[in-house]
């Protein structure tokens, strides 16, 4: 998520694919799109990764088009009900949907990037709560009921959690454990 | 960074205690003792039945002896919590506790809860005052935004424990904003 050249996360976020629409013929340059062709024709889509992509589109030899993990039909799914939308599926395994976005918001224009700034951060305010949520629940039920119990939607929206997500929720859960344990427990003999 | 995630982020419950029992309190002793100097500084005397004032850590330890009374502090009493409650249940805020109450309150009714009246109505007091209050950082977690959050009387326990994520969250929130808007 952050820019820190040694940020692994920012290193996985980059690595999402876009798909970039080339301007004009670029000869030699086929192997870009990891093809067998030489060549590199106009207006032709390639799916790139995000860190190659940059150099590309900022060198003004192609367009890319907005990732649909952030087109309008997911922007709808957030608006309707952020929770209900699994982010995790959107990236891949392991995904960062957050870090994508914050990586796209970085090369966009001002109107375009502020857009998806603003679906990020309600997205990530409207699903926090719940995150917390179940985590302080999971960290109150311990390590055996764990398993057993799983309403459908929460289970739903755990395994839709995208990695900067998952993060939190296990920050939170060892954070109320450690602070459940030591008001149940004590050192001291009770007398 | 050798530090395991956990002991990074914040400090563990037992070190809060810890910090708490520097606190003075009042004992009556049992035994005399002379004015005696500690490394974190000179006690007593001991004159009973006078009282004195001692840090916690001390008071447990004769107390655990049997050789003093706690005085309960003046907010750890049924009273008080059950005031404190209803005003927790009924105002948006968090009522006004002492920062340090659910460290202390909790080795005192460990060691000492003989020396306090009704230790288990004061029990289920602190347990639903917790209870309450929890509710209120969850709705603070609602409203959070990525430049400040602001809840006041917070106890050192209860932050400690919504430290981790609250920090993580708001410094996800200040990646995420583009432009953060300029202060009013």
């Amino acid at each position: 998520m952050d820019q820190d050249y040694f940020s692994v996360d920012s290193i996985l976020a980059a690595n999402q694919k876009v798909q970039c629409v080339f301007k004009q013929d670029l000869p030699n340059l086929g192997h870009l799109g990891g093809g067998s062709d030489r060549d590199i024709a106009a207006l032709s889509k390639i799916q790139l990764p995000l860190w190659l992509a940059l150099i590309i589109i900022y060198s003004d030899w192609a367009d890319f088009n907005i990732p649909t993990a952030f087109g309008p039909r997911v922007r709808n799914a957030l608006k309707a009900e952020a929770r209900s939308v699994r982010l995790a599926s959107l990236v891949g395994a392991g995904g960062l949907w957050y870090g994508f976005g914050k990586a796209i918001v970085d090369i966009l224009a001002d109107e375009q990037a502020n857009e998806i700034s603003e679906v990020l951060t309600k997205t990530f305010r409207a699903r926090l709560v719940e995150i917390i949520d179940q985590a302080q629940h999971f960290a109150a039920l311990g390590p055996v009921g764990a398993a057993g119990s799983s309403g459908d939607t929460a289970q739903l929206f755990r395994e839709g959690l995208d990695a900067t997500e998952r993060e939190l929720f296990s920050l939170a859960q060892e954070s109320a454990k450690r602070t459940k344990r030591w008001y149940e427990e004590s050192d001291r003999p009770k007398r | 960074m050798a530090l395991q995630e956990s002991l990074r982020v914040s400090l563990t419950p037992p070190e809060l205690e810890l910090i708490a029992c520097q606190q003075p309190i009042e004992i009556v002793p049992l035994i005399s003792m002379e004015r005696t100097a500690f490394i974190s500084g000179a006690y007593g005397p001991l004159r009973p039945p006078h009282k004195a004032t001692v840090p916690i850590w001390m008071a447990l330890n004769l107390k655990s002896k049997k050789k003093c009374h706690i005085v309960a502090p003046e907010w750890l009493n049924v009273e008080f919590l059950q005031d404190r409650l209803g005003r927790e249940t009924s105002q948006p805020g968090f009522s006004d506790l002492p920062f340090r109450f659910a460290e202390v309150s909790k080795v005192l009714l460990d060691v000492a809860s003989d020396d306090l009246e009704n230790p288990d109505k004061i029990r289920s007091l602190l347990k639903n005052l917790r209870e309450a209050r929890q509710a209120k950082c969850r709705d603070g977690l609602g409203t959070l935004d990525h430049s400040e959050l602001s809840l006041p009387n917070l106890c050192s326990m209860e932050i400690n424990e919504i430290r981790p994520f609250f920090v993580q969250s708001m410094h996800l929130l200040t990646q995420l904003q583009r432009q953060p808007p300029t202060a009013p």
